[in-house]
């Protein structure tokens, strides 16, 4: 079943920011990566899933259900982590995370304690006090004790020092185990390669594509380094394929992707004095789609 | 219900420090009451030397001045103008202290609808409201029998009373519809003033002439307290277009914020 439907969503505003015809579908239990650099749509296409702003055009089901009809309803069982978090000032960490669970028509205290202990985070200081990294754990708490089937993080890693964002990401892969889908976007490939299943790119309001993590990075493509005796000329490896085709000096590389073999003939037909075969990060692969598009 | 409390929690502090200066403001008027009044001829020739249009304009009637409900209603324009502030300010909080605080996305992404939210905000500022009209009334009541010169009619007495509160429901609806509207106010306090005052003047202003039309374009004219004292009750006219005004208010409020796309800050 698909957690999230989206269909040719579009919204537009400001100048030149929004979404246009926007598709993809999150399906149950999985970790699905929503990427794409500051100002491509991300968040927009985030507000619309919690019905904070309302589509130009297309339409977006949680649980099968239209998300701005049945927004209230469907809230019950999503979390959200916004990209800033600004809380109620002159409350205390307990006092917030209380109101947070009053919403939920369940008990929410042990998951509270729970997750508090987790994140290590005192209950009794007062919001106003906390650091943006304390604050951010907070956000983390009331957008996870209520047990949601579907946790939407909005760039979720910022302020949280390495060691917390890796207790998070524990926590996210254990709520994952439990039945949890999870909707995360970031800017930041590494953590997106490292969490998700499958991943969206976005770009300029757009869906570049829509990929399993796995067939980004291993089945399909491959990086290669080759070390040549003489310079190579620039067009030796441009064949059908190839990407991020680079010639610096002895060293050519670039990104593969297609029969192995087409490349391997080519490396055989030239005296190298070295070869790196990789996998290459997403990144690398981010890069080749955007520099298409461009 | 837990959006409400929440809120009737926040307002606690500004209630409290509205309620006290409204209460401070009508204790040091009532205090002059009985000076004045003894020496009533010479305040009177005082009076008399100003032109009628300003007399008018700051509400002395002299007939009626030196009764004590006269006197209080003669307060009350300005317990009135502090009161109006109060709900003004409390109606323009509505919507964007959300939006100030950055709160909007975290109740907004709550299993709650919009005009839920806004019904139990709402009525965390009418509660807040109420109490302070109860306290000011307590109080007032309790001056008014303390320094009474003459028998007053306690039905008058809690009439006049009443139209503070009144003034304060359109107040609030005009707070709210403005909150509504320009969503990112930076400054609760200045918008709250402005439109308070103007709306003051406009009626100072407008009841020198003493049309009874032009009352219509300031909701502080809408309860003539000469009126109430002569009829023991309100002119319906002006109570109908005070309750409109509040109900159409709060209507496209709703309407409105249902509608709106609430932008991350």
């Amino acid at each position: 079943m698909d957690v999230i439907e989206i269909k040719n969503l579009t919204k537009t505003y400001g100048k030149a920011r929004g979404i246009s015809n926007i598709s993809f579908n999150v399906e149950e239990g999985e970790i699905f990566g929503f990427i794409g650099p500051n100002g491509a749509g991300k968040s927009t296409t985030i507000r619309i899933l919690l019905s904070l702003i309302y589509p130009d055009s297309g339409s977006a089901a949680i649980f099968g259900k239209d998300c701005i009809q049945f927004a209230p309803e469907i809230k019950k069982n999503i979390g959200y982590l916004p990209s800033e978090v600004f809380y109620y000032d002159n409350m205390k960490v307990k006092e917030l995370l209380n109101y947070s669970a009053s919403f939920y028509k369940k008990d929410c205290s042990k998951r509270m304690k729970e997750l508090t202990d987790i994140m290590d985070l005192d209950l009794n200081k007062k919001i106003d006090d906390l650091s943006l990294g304390n604050k951010k754990k907070v956000g983390i708490v009331q957008g996870l004790l209520h047990e949601p089937k579907l946790i939407i993080l909005d760039e979720p890693t910022s302020g949280l020092d390495p060691l917390m964002q890796q207790n998070f990401f524990e926590l996210l892969k254990e709520e994952n185990k439990k039945g949890a889908t999870i909707l995360f976007s970031s800017h930041i490939l590494s953590e997106v390669q490292r969490l998700c299943n499958r991943v969206a790119i976005i770009k300029e309001g757009k869906i570049v594509t829509v990929e399993k993590i796995s067939n980004l990075t291993e089945n399909t493509y491959k990086k290669f380094k080759v070390e040549t005796k003489a310079p190579l000329d620039a067009t030796y490896f441009q064949i059908s394929g190839v990407h991020n085709l680079e010639v610096k000096g002895n060293v050519t590389s670039f990104i593969f992707k297609g029969n192995i073999n087409e490349v391997m003939k080519k490396i055989a037909g030239v005296e190298i004095m070295n070869l790196w075969i990789e996998e290459p990060d997403l990144e690398e692969i981010f890069m080749h789609y955007y520099e298409k598009e461009a | 219900m837990n959006i409400f409390l929440h809120e009737l929690k926040a307002y606690r502090k500004s209630t409290m420090i509205w309620t006290f200066s409204l209460v401070i403001m009508m204790v040091l008027f009532m205090s002059l009451y009985s000076s004045i009044h003894a020496d009533a001829e010479a305040f009177l020739k005082v009076l008399k030397n100003y032109p009628e249009a300003i007399r008018n304009a700051l509400g002395f009637n002299e007939k009626n001045f030196l009764t004590v409900v006269g006197f209080y209603s003669f307060l009350l324009s300005f317990v009135t103008l502090c009161a109006s502030l109060q709900a003004m300010y409390l109606g323009t909080s509505i919507v964007s202290k959300e939006v100030r605080e950055k709160t909007a996305d975290f109740l907004l992404t709550k299993p709650v609808t919009r005009s839920q939210i806004l019904t139990a905000k709402l009525m965390g500022a009418v509660v807040s409201l109420v109490i302070t009209n109860m306290i000011y009334f307590a109080a007032a009541s309790f001056m008014a029998f303390q320094f009474k010169t003459d028998d007053f009619s306690m039905k008058i007495f809690f009439l006049l009373s009443l139209t503070v509160f009144f003034v304060q429901l359109i107040f609030l609806a005009l707070g709210m519809i403005i909150s509504v509207i320009f969503q990112t106010i930076k400054s609760v306090l200045t918008v709250s003033l402005a439109v308070v005052f103007a709306f003051y003047f406009v009626g100072m202003f407008f009841d020198t002439s003493g049309e009874k039309v032009k009352r219509y374009f300031s909701p502080f004219k809408y309860f003539d307290t000469a009126y109430i004292i002569k009829h023991s009750s309100y002119e319906s006219s002006f109570l109908i277009a005070g309750a409109a005004i509040t109900i159409l208010a709060i209507a496209a409020s709703y309407f409105i914020y249902a509608k709106r796309d609430i932008h991350a800050v």
